[in-house]
Parts: structure tokens; sequence; C-alpha cells
């Protein structure tokens, strides 16, 4: 390498290196401000302890809307996981003329901004006559995932020999049994990745969810809320546990997603 | 089997997407629906003052995309560059802000671009400035900075993946034939992989155009965007069918980006 060069890249590396500072910066601020207390828009940077993790502990309104999270998370990924995999299992066992059709619709929502999509279903809920709660949320999550999940089945399902359907169905098991016994056995990896992954978007989901939520709010919303109304230091410690806890979501998925890899390879 | 094969994404997907045109068509009097269509919604999107708002926006969320196209190769290129684990390391660390919760990333951005906020911190002890700066919070620079900082990760992935695709043959071919590592840069891997970048680019666009939050949480009220305007209609305004217009305005938008981004990235597959 010319000096020329080499003080190119070195250049390019600063600019690297300070792009990642600026994007885990906000992450780091929140970090470490959940163990320190706030006067006067000053940082006490004496006064470390964990007692703002012990506060928001006792904020009753913020556990409850976690749990309201982890409960739309779970029917939500269950509903498109269900779904999905009739979708894939139907396009896979035939020449099926409407995939492309179908692809592009539930890819629709993945595409699209997120503002179209609440809207829509909000429009649509309201000429069906369907309050505004915790189910319309999950079904909004449930139509944001099915891309995701389809996608990941399917990719699967491209990788297991058709032979394997075919002979099951020669040797007299019918479309359900086949299914059961020789195709979701080795769909159970994809199957965890893809719920992982659909998890953790949904549980991160506001700008959709903005549109559908009624009285029983989720964890985005609430902290949305909170942090309009005015500033307290729990929210701090509330957002380093929810990191932390989709960071580990983020982990597992990943790892999955290399085991699947690596079994496929 | 087949009718819920095919109805069921219809069903939750296409037919409220349906209703939602519909909706732009209606009119609506003192609050009330009138039952009747009318083009009143989109001749208030030309009339009114939506026209300035949404040419701003799509403005702002150029310059957004921009700066993930510039600092996002830059990080890919470099990702590129590298061999073995650290590789797919820094690969895994560009993506992860995308799973940090996006309420929280906007929040610490304001904690960040504040009045008392870390970066006129920064600045005041460094000496660049004497008193706190208003210039990065509450208005459209602050949304810019903000969108760009939360979205940037969108952009490193298909960038990575637009450099990742250049055969390995053909730089070694220019190697081979005496060009130097910036003329192979600027010859075959920059032409090679641009059209995969501002495709990834224009992706980035389309996200930061819809969106309503940020801007309401860093922008006060000279950072007001389309998204917003379109958000309030369905808050405070209680006009749903012009907000169904004016969301069908950014649909338009969107729509024309991503023909942009695929007719981009198809020219660069030929060559």
């Amino acid at each position: 390498m010319t000096v020329m060069e080499r003080f190119t890249v070195t250049v390019l590396w600063v600019i690297g290196v300070f792009a990642f500072a600026v994007l885990y910066a906000p992450a780091a601020i929140v970090v470490t401000l959940s163990f320190f207390s706030i006067k006067n828009h000053q940082v006490d940077w004496g006064d470390f302890s964990l007692q703002w993790y012990g506060k928001f502990a006792e904020n009753a309104q913020l556990l409850e809307s976690l749990g309201n999270s982890l409960l739309v998370g779970a029917c939500a990924v269950v509903i498109a996981t269900v779904i999905s995999l009739a979708l894939a299992y139907y396009m896979k066992t035939g020449a099926r003329r409407g995939q492309k059709y179908i692809e592009f619709v539930i890819f629709l929502p993945f595409v699209l901004p997120a503002i179209i999509t609440g809207i829509s279903l909000l429009v649509a809920f309201r000429e069906v006559g369907l309050e505004r709660s915790l189910v319309t949320v999950t079904i909004g999550h449930v139509v944001l995932i099915l891309a995701v999940i389809y996608r990941m089945i399917m990719i699967r399902l491209d990788t297991l020999e058709s032979s394997q359907i075919e002979g099951s169905l020669d040797l007299g098991a019918n479309g359900f049994e086949t299914f059961i016994y020789v195709v979701f056995p080795q769909l159970r990896s994809a199957l965890v990745t893809s719920s992982l992954l659909a998890f953790a978007l949904s549980f991160d989901e506001t700008l959709v969810t903005f549109f559908l939520v009624g009285g029983d709010t989720t964890l985005p919303m609430r902290l949305w809320a909170m942090m309009r109304t005015g500033f307290t230091p729990e929210i701090n410690a509330l957002v380093s546990v929810v990191l932390f806890v989709t960071l580990a979501f983020a982990t597992l998925g990943a790892l999955s997603l290399r085991q699947s890899i690596e079994r496929k390879a | 089997m087949k009718f819920v094969v095919y109805g069921v994404p219809t069903l939750m997907i296409l037919i409220p997407l349906v209703c939602f045109l519909a909706y732009s068509f209606l009119e609506q009097k003192n609050g009330v629906l009138t039952g009747s269509l009318t083009l009143a919604n989109y001749a208030a999107f030309f009339a009114g003052s939506y026209l300035k708002v949404f040419l701003g926006t799509l403005k702002l969320a150029f310059f957004v995309a921009l700066v993930a196209l510039v600092f996002g190769y830059i990080i890919s290129y470099l990702i590129w560059r590298l061999e073995g684990s650290a590789r797919y390391l820094l690969l895994l660390l560009s993506a992860l802000p995308l799973v940090m919760n996006y309420v929280v990333k906007i929040y610490a951005m304001r904690s960040i671009l504040g009045y008392n906020g870390f970066l006129n911190s920064l600045l005041l002890s460094l000496g660049f400035i004497d008193v706190p700066s208003r210039l990065f919070i509450f208005n459209q620079t602050a949304v810019m900075i903000a969108m760009a900082v939360i979205y940037l990760p969108f952009g490193i992935l298909p960038i990575f993946l637009a450099l990742d695709r250049i055969p390995q043959s053909l730089i070694a071919a220019a190697a081979d034939l005496g060009a130097k590592p910036g003329r192979i840069f600027m010859t075959v891997v920059l032409p090679l992989s641009l059209p995969g970048s501002i495709a990834g680019a224009l992706f980035v666009m389309v996200i930061a155009i819809g969106d309503y939050l940020t801007p309401q949480m860093v922008g006060g009220s000279e950072g007001f965007t389309f998204g917003r305007a379109i958000w309030s209609q369905f808050g405070m305004a209680f006009n749903w069918p012009l907000g169904a217009a004016l969301a069908v305005v950014l649909l338009v938008a969107v729509v024309a980006i991503i023909a942009l981004a695929s007719l981009i990235s198809r020219a660069g597959r030929v060559k």
C-alpha cells in the first residue's frame, strides 16, 4: 500500500468509528444515566445506585403494559406462524397460480410505510365496527410479521427434497399426515428463528400500533406517553431493561439462524 | 383450503388498503361523514399549506437517505474489506441498533440534541460555543439528525450486500492487469456497488418519509412534517377522509421511490 492509500483508509476508519460511536450513543447514554440521579438538569455523578430499577418495578402501569406487549407478541407470532405454515405448505404441494399474488400481498405491509398500514387497518376496523383494543393491535402485528415468517419457512421448504413429500404421499399418507410427520419436524429450527425475529419486531412495533391501540396499551405506547408528559429517571432504567431483553432475543435469534444455516450446509 | 389461503391475506391486507383508498374520496362535513364522494380532500392538499409541507418532507427524507448512503457506504466498505470473524462481528454490530426500541432511540436523541443535552455540553466543554445552542433541537435539522442516526443501520446492510455481490475474480483481474487499489475502487468496486447502494438509500428514504413520531419528539413546531400532518387528522383534527387523502399522496410518492430504486438496481445488474 502506498502512503496515499494508507492515509485514505485511515481517514475512512476514523469516519467509520465516529459513525459507530454515534449509532451507539443513544443506548450508551440511556444505560449510563439509569444508574445516576439528576438534579437541576445536571447529572449527579457521585450518586451511583440501582434505585431507579426498583422504582420502575413498582410502577403498576408500566408492568401492565409490559405484560400486554408480551401477550400481543406471543399471540401475533402464533397466529402468523399458523397462517404462514398453511400458505407456504399449500404453495409447495403443487403448482399454484396464485403464489405471486399471495407473496405480493403479504409483502405489502413490509414495504409500505407503517403509517399507510396503520391507517388502512384503522379504517377497516371502523367499517366492520371492531373497537380498538389489544385484539386490533394483535391483528396489526400479525399483518406486519406475516412476511418475515412466511419468507423464512419458504426458504427452509425450498431446501427440502420434494421427493420426500411425494414419497410420503405415495406410501399412503394424506396431506395432513405428510405435513405432521415429514415436513414439520424439519421446519422446527426455521420456526424458532422466525418466531424470535417476529416477536422482536412485534415487541418494538410502534408506528402501526399507534393507530390501533385502545385503552390497554403496549410497552412502546406507555413509554411514549411517559416521555411526552415529562422526564423521569426511572424511564432510563426501564429502557435499559428493555434494551437488554431485546438484545437477548436478538442474540438468540442470530444464534439459531446460524445453527439452521450450518445444519443446511 | 384454497379459499382460506387466498382469502386470509386478501381480507387482512388488501381489503383494508382498498377501504383506505376509498376513504380518501369520502366527504366529511362538521365532523360527520355525509356518504357522498368528493375530490375535495385532494383539492385541500394542493390548495393548502400541505403541498409545501410535503415538499419539505421529501427534501428532509432525501437528506436522511443521502447521509445513510455516504456513511453507510463508508462503514460497509470498511467491513467488506475485512476478513474472517471480524467481518461478521462488525456486520452484526452495525445491525444491532435495529433491535433497540424505536421510541427509546428517539427519546435518547432528544436528550443528546436538547438545549441541556449532551451535544451542547460537549461543544461547551470543548470551547466551540459559549452558550448552549438551539440549533439542534425543535427544528428540521434536529429531525434530520435524529432520523439519520436512527435509520442509518437500515442502509448499511443493503450496501454491504451490494459490495458482497461483486465477483472477486473481477477485482483480481483488475489487479493482475496492473490497476492500483485506488483505481480498482474507482473503476470496478464503486460502479458495481453504487446501484445497489442507491437502492438501499432509497429504502431509507421510504422509511423516513412516513415517520411521524421522530419529528414529534425532536421537531417541535418548526419540525412539522407530512407524516405529522397525516397523523394529526386521525388524532386531534379528526378528519379521517382528509388524512386518508394525504396518506394516498404519501403512498404515491413511496411507490415512485420504490419504482426508481428497482429501476436503478436492475440497471446495475445488467452491466
